[in-house]
């Protein structure tokens, strides 16, 4: 028998990977949709991120929360300034979220943190976490700038320039605060853990959906009337939004034969924590009184801790399909490549 | 627990350096990310033959020590 | 100062300089600024006598982790680490009918796995400091001076190599001795590899070389040999283009621990931010609507 004819030994192509067998001693495969081939003593092929999880997920929440409401505050303003003074003024603490708590999370997950200036040294387009460190940079200090202008304007007899100075800076504070809601996304999935790198586009939808609906729903606690009704209606848009990107990102994962990770602590945290009690609760109680106008501060809060969950959770199921090369190995199979079977699939 | 060893740096790598210590025993240390000196400072150590004192704690996991301060004796 | 008795059983060194472009002796090659330089690991020949860890151990100064035995064959280091720039493995296979068995080796592969130093390195790519960079040799280190330990580029390798030390709080990884080729010097475990197993040279005088390895094996009836990490083939896809430091294998990448078809990361960022900004643009003119409306 002439040796090229055994299909089990012979070379792979990065279109047509030949049948695959395991060593006998090799316990059976996890995942029935993962890799089913050889693995290194069941060792992992990647690396898992060495961020703290808790504290990552902290502060992309608190940076979306930020950015959202600096720029949903924003926009009310220009559309009805009068009946938007009060939602202004909540707005100046909230954006001052991603500074005064959100950079010193960051800071405090360096593994060197008294070199965090190096950051400012470089911008790379190529580098989520460079975008992100000069959009956080100009958010600060526009979302400083807007407050303390506000602020001070509110106390000044002669306020016109103060407040002339404050509208400018929360514009560009809205602006940056869209791309902070949203960069974390990119963040994520700029890198080789399955499960971040597997669905950018829907990743990004579900990040910014929801800090969208964070940013409502911490601006409507408390409030009444119609302002009220209307961040309650963009909430609710929010978290279908971010229901719908949840769904098409967890088809993905299916298609690339990663789905495991969910059925690990951090997975069913992700899916019966977040999704469940945290978008899926708050939308149908949002439902429920969207039409009379509700009163009850349980949706907010359930929509923020969910939006919480979510960030920390996503991260926890990262580590897990980085650490198992029955996932890191299905998803670097050519068929996961871009543009291996259909446009769409390419980046999906 | 905080230990002491004085010597001369005999080989520096980036932020890891070897003390030969009075007796002619080899000690490798990796320089603590909370250690106030830089691993720009160690060649001109090495480079001069300076003595030093370095305080040091056990790397977990590793053959090696992990130094948190260093002090110039000459 | 008194001396140690042992200082002086020290024999002097024959020369007192550096050998001028030692490579030429060494490797048959001479280093010099502006060309690209890389590995050819050649596992076929790998005898797994680990003299590329104890070499890169030694000239770098990193001490010994992983302490213990890990049962997994001989392979007691167990994965590339912040602390570990060479790691062997070893992988038994079922011994096949004798007639079957392939003719230059038992049923026991050996390869010794390094950084990759890909064409477009992800870590360099996502590394938000410049720590990073490019050398005038092609070849990707981290800098200490400015690594400030964010910790990005380690999931961004698609390889696994990158790790940040827990001690120093900086990324490591293998430099393809950058102190060594700026002094003339082959590196380190190249230089050890009794068997040439890893060889070290210029790029394309390394892939044509490879080449002609592929079709020696095939002609001897090794069928299963082939590259990877050269352009085209396995290991250098997703936008990778290739890897300056190359394998040849004669088994499945997975085998060896390595990713049959890695992506290039960075190619992810546009889609996620036109994606998530168009999500926030489209809530953003709901809101809009919304606080304008005059009823």
């Amino acid at each position: 028998m002439d040796l090229a004819d055994r299909a089990d030994i012979a070379p792979p192509t990065p279109e047509e990977p030949p049948p695959v067998r395991r060593h006998p001693s090799e316990p059976m495969p996890r995942w029935p949709s993962g890799w089913q081939g050889p693995t290194y003593y069941g060792r992992a092929q990647l690396k898992a991120a060495p961020f703290e999880n808790g504290v990552v997920g902290g502060y992309i929440f608190f940076a979306g929360l930020s950015g959202a409401s600096a720029l949903l505050s924003t926009i009310a303003s220009t559309a009805s300034p009068r009946a938007s003074a009060a939602l202004e003024r909540r707005a100046r603490w909230l954006t001052l979220l991603a500074p005064v708590l959100g950079a010193p999370l960051l800071i405090y997950d360096l593994h060197t943190p008294k070199r965090f200036y190096n950051m400012l040294r470089v911008a790379k387009g190529t580098s989520p976490m460079s975008i992100g460190t000069w959009i956080l940079s100009a958010f600060s200090a526009s979302a400083f700038l807007a407050s303390g202008a506000g602020w001070w304007g509110d106390r000044r007899p002669n306020r016109r320039g103060w407040r002339r100075l404050s509208t400018l800076a929360r514009w560009s504070s809205a602006l940056a605060g869209a791309g902070l809601s949203t960069y974390t996304a990119a963040l994520l999935s700029a890198t080789s853990t399955p499960l971040w790198a597997a669905a950018p586009r829907s990743l990004a939808a579900r990040f910014g959906a929801s800090s969208m609906a964070t940013g409502a729903a911490s601006l409507a606690l408390g409030q009444r009337g119609r302002t009220r009704r209307n961040l309650d209606a963009i909430t609710a848009a929010a978290l279908a939004a971010e229901l719908t990107a949840t769904l098409v990102s967890h088809h993905r994962y299916s298609r690339s034969g990663i789905a495991g990770a969910f059925q690990t602590p951090w997975g069913r945290l992700e899916e019966g924590g977040a999704t469940a009690l945290g978008l899926v609760a708050p939308l149908a109680m949002y439902g429920a009184t969207l039409a009379r106008g509700g009163r009850s501060p349980l949706p907010a809060l359930a929509t923020l801790a969910g939006s919480l969950l979510f960030r920390i959770s996503i991260m926890g199921v990262g580590d897990v399909s980085a650490r198992d090369p029955e996932l890191s190995f299905r998803f670097a199979q050519p068929d996961n490549l871009p543009g291996a079977h259909s446009p769409s699939r390419a980046s999906g | 627990m905080v230990q002491t060893v004085e010597g001369m740096v005999t080989i520096v790598q980036e932020s890891r350096f070897q003390l030969i210590d009075d007796d002619g025993v080899a000690h490798l240390f990796l320089l603590s990310r909370h250690a106030a000196a830089e691993p720009a400072d160690l060649a001109p150590l090495q480079h001069r033959q300076t003595r030093i004192r370095v305080h040091y704690r056990k790397a977990r996991n590793l053959i090696g020590q992990m130094a948190s301060s260093i002090g110039v004796l000459d | 100062m008194e001396m140690h008795p042992r200082v002086r059983e020290q024999t002097r060194s024959e020369f007192d300089t550096l050998i001028p472009d030692e490579s030429e002796l060494t490797a048959n090659v001479r280093i010099e600024p502006g060309r690209a330089y890389g590995f050819f690991t050649d596992t076929t020949v790998c005898i797994g006598c680990k003299a590329c860890e104890v070499a890169c151990k030694e000239w770098n100064n990193l001490p010994a982790d992983n302490i213990g035995l890990t049962g997994e064959s001989y392979d007691n280091t167990g994965a590339l680490s912040a602390n570990t720039w060479r790691h062997v493995s070893f992988i038994e296979k079922p011994v096949l009918r004798h007639d079957l068995q392939q003719p230059f080796q038992s049923g026991w592969l050996m390869m010794s796995d390094v950084c990759k130093h890909c064409h477009n390195a992800p870590c360099l790519e996502a590394c938000p400091t410049g720590a990073i960079f490019k050398t005038e040799f092609d070849t990707v280190v981290v800098q200490q001076d400015i690594c400030n330990g964010c910790g990005y580029c380690v999931p961004a390798c698609p390889f696994g190599v990158v790790d940040v030390s827990k001690v120093d709080g900086k990324a490591h990884k293998c430099t393809l001795c950058y102190d060594r080729l700026k002094g003339g010097l082959e590196p380190a475990c190249a230089k050890s590899c009794p068997t040439d197993s890893i060889q070290f040279g210029e790029l394309h005088k390394l892939q044509a070389r490879a080449q002609e390895r592929v079709a020696e094996l095939h002609a001897l009836g090794v069928a299963n040999a082939y590259l990877y990490g050269t352009p085209g083939a396995a290991g250098a896809t997703g936008d990778l283009q290739y890897l300056n430091a190359f394998f040849l294998l004669t088994d499945r990448p997975e085998t060896y621990n390595l990713p049959a078809a890695p992506t290039r990361p960075a190619n992810r960022v546009a889609p996620a931010l036109t994606s998530g900004l168009a999500t926030v643009a489209g809530l953003a003119v709901a809101a809009l609507a919304l606080f304008a409306r005059r009823w």
